[in-house]
């Protein structure tokens, strides 16, 4: 409006988010002459928006009508006339030398990590980390933001080994982590509304680095599943430049952005041809899928009528995702549901929302078959990637003595007890 | 019989001498200086920019599909030239999109009305969700705007 169109304009954002506006117009090269009124400016009664407009913007002091009318009157400045375009100095590759307190140090108060001790990421760790992948260290894999507009940064193999190690993730898990990176998807956007993420791994490389697909396989009990999706965490928090306030507004934040809950889909119990092919893949093919949303919506039970039940009392935005142990997708296999984009259909047409589509609605099999549940979700799938182009040539480089948590003890029988 | 029996007084020396070693190596590990890496990200040049007109909200949070911009293709924004007052001027209020903009423009408009009766306010709400382009706007704006007032983002 300002500069192509030659019309004056003042622009309003809520005091909260003063800082964010006037840092993005400097990487901009955009010296808008910004009105904040207080906050927050939504459901609030009328007679609160009456005292703002006749009150102060607290940011500067000065009567808010005072600053609009001055933003389309007062003369322009020389900065104002000649603005500059903030640039930023590529970060050095290697960090000051100094003691292992210091540097947990470090990284923690830099906020470079997730709060929780980290993996220092010397240079024999990271080297040693590459050795799960062929690809060259410096090979750009991708550049990530986790604002919509602000600059995104550029990240090599050799970052994401980096933020691998910090995560307490093997050689082994490299490949996964790099397909993750490769998406470009932050797992923490910054939105307001606190955005949740979750990773799902599908092919044979989940069994190959022990992840689990059974019982409790989105909480804290298997190595694999939790430095996957704590690294993805790490590298958001990294490569997307998220600093709480700053960057990321997400204002209650998410639980689930920890580990994000990553899991393997339990492709051997599960009645249906595995989520990656129902994408396109090869059932031989390994990959990451990437979803987001904000929440876990209910726990179900019962088959196709349970699902529909969720898809009317949950608003949405126009998305589910069903996490559901196998019992419950063999229960809606023998009602009829073979294929889960026919029910994707089904649930679509009878939900009687005019936002869903089919291809909103995905299925997720994963679990221990303890109880026929689902959980109700209302992530967006955004992306299936391959692990395969990440695999070192002999395969995945595993560990002369690979670190696994306890298995999950299959009982089918209920038996076990007796030892049996 | 009490250990002193077998160890005589000089190798106790040497004992005292070899922990006070161990002790000092010790230390010296703990405060051993570590080369990391550094875990950020790298400038690269390219920023986000809204999504085009009519493009869903989830589009312009997937990088396969929001429009970015090269940090060469960046123009600093010349500011257009200021009115002499708002005396007899059409001002534009225009919500883009965000909860209670609208509501609080309409005050403002009240403000205008009471305080400043010869400036002509229009409530315009800005088409599609809030971030995404609106291009028949813009020329509408310049056609029949002195000034615009935009919000309220937040």
């Amino acid at each position: 409006m300002e500069g192509e169109f030659g019309v004056p304009t003042a622009p309003m954002v809520t005091a909260r988010f003063a800082d964010y506006v006037i840092r993005d117009g400097h990487t901009h090269g955009m010296n808008l002459r910004w009105t904040f009124p207080p906050y927050p400016v939504a459901w609030v009664s009328r007679e609160t928006l009456y005292e703002y407009v006749h009150g102060d913007d607290p940011v500067t002091g000065v009567p808010l009508m005072t600053e609009v009318i001055d933003a389309l009157t007062k003369p322009l400045t020389e900065s104002e006339k000649n603005p500059e375009i903030l640039e930023r100095p590529q970060r050095p590759r290697l960090l000051e030398p100094d003691s292992e307190t210091n540097l947990q140090r470090l990284f923690l108060e830099n906020g470079w990590t997730d709060g929780l001790p980290i993996v220092l990421p010397t240079e024999e760790r990271v080297a040693e980390m590459l050795a799960g992948t062929d690809h060259d260290p410096q090979e750009v894999v991708g550049m990530m933001s986790v604002t919509t507009h602000e600059e995104q940064k550029e990240y090599t193999v050799e970052k994401v080994a980096v933020n691998a190690v910090m995560a307490g993730a093997r050689p082994e898990h490299l490949p996964v982590i790099l397909a993750i990176a490769a998406t470009k998807h932050p797992s923490i956007p910054s939105s307001t509304g606190s955005y949740g993420s979750m990773v799902v791994v599908n092919g044979p490389v989940a069994k190959t680095i022990g992840m689990n697909s059974s019982v409790g396989a989105l909480g804290p009990f298997n190595y694999a599943n939790s430095v996957i999706g704590r690294a993805w965490t790490l590298m958001s928090i990294n490569f997307g430049d998220a600093r709480p306030g700053d960057t990321f507004m997400a204002t209650i934040g998410n639980g689930l952005s920890f580990t994000n809950q990553s899991c393997a889909e339990n492709e051997e119990k599960s009645p249906w041809e595995p989520f990656h092919v129902r994408k396109g893949f090869k059932a031989s093919e390994s990959t990451v899928s990437i979803f987001r949303g904000w929440s876990v919506l209910t726990l179900g039970l019962g088959t196709s009528d349970g699902l529909l039940q969720s898809t009317k009392t949950f608003n949405s935005m126009g998305t589910y995702t069903f996490v559901m142990d196998p019992l419950a997708a063999k229960a809606l296999k023998e009602e009829g549901w073979n294929e889960p984009g026919k029910l994707s259909e089904w649930l679509a047409e009878k939900s009687g929302s005019p936002f869903l589509r089919p291809e909103g609605i995905n299925f997720i099999v994963v679990g221990g078959e303890t109880n026929p549940i689902f959980h109700t979700t209302d992530y967006v799938h955004y992306k299936t990637a391959s692990v395969d182009k990440w695999m070192p040539e002999g395969g995945i480089k595993l560990d002369e003595k690979p670190l696994r948590m306890p298995e999950v003890h299959e009982c089918e029988d209920g038996l076990c007890i007796l030892g049996m | 019989m009490s250990s002193s029996h077998f160890i005589s007084g000089r190798h106790w020396v040497w004992l005292i001498v070899v922990a006070f070693i161990l002790t000092l190596f010790t230390g010296c590990k703990k405060d051993a200086k570590l080369t990391v890496l550094d875990p950020r990200g790298q400038p690269s040049g390219i920023f986000g920019r809204v999504g085009a007109a009519g493009a869903g909200m989830m589009a312009n949070r997937n990088p396969d599909t929001q429009p970015t911009l090269s940090h060469d293709e960046l123009v600093p924004l010349r500011m257009a030239p200021r009115l002499d007052s708002l005396d007899n001027k059409t001002i534009y209020l225009v919500d883009t999109g965000f909860a209670g903009g609208k509501e609080f423009l309409e005050e403002m408009q009240k403000w205008f009305s009471e305080n400043m009766p010869s400036v002509k306010t229009v409530v315009h709400i800005k088409s599609g969700n809030a971030f995404v382009d609106s291009p028949e706007l813009w020329p509408e704006l310049k056609k029949k705007a002195d000034g615009v007032v935009f919000g309220v983002g937040g």
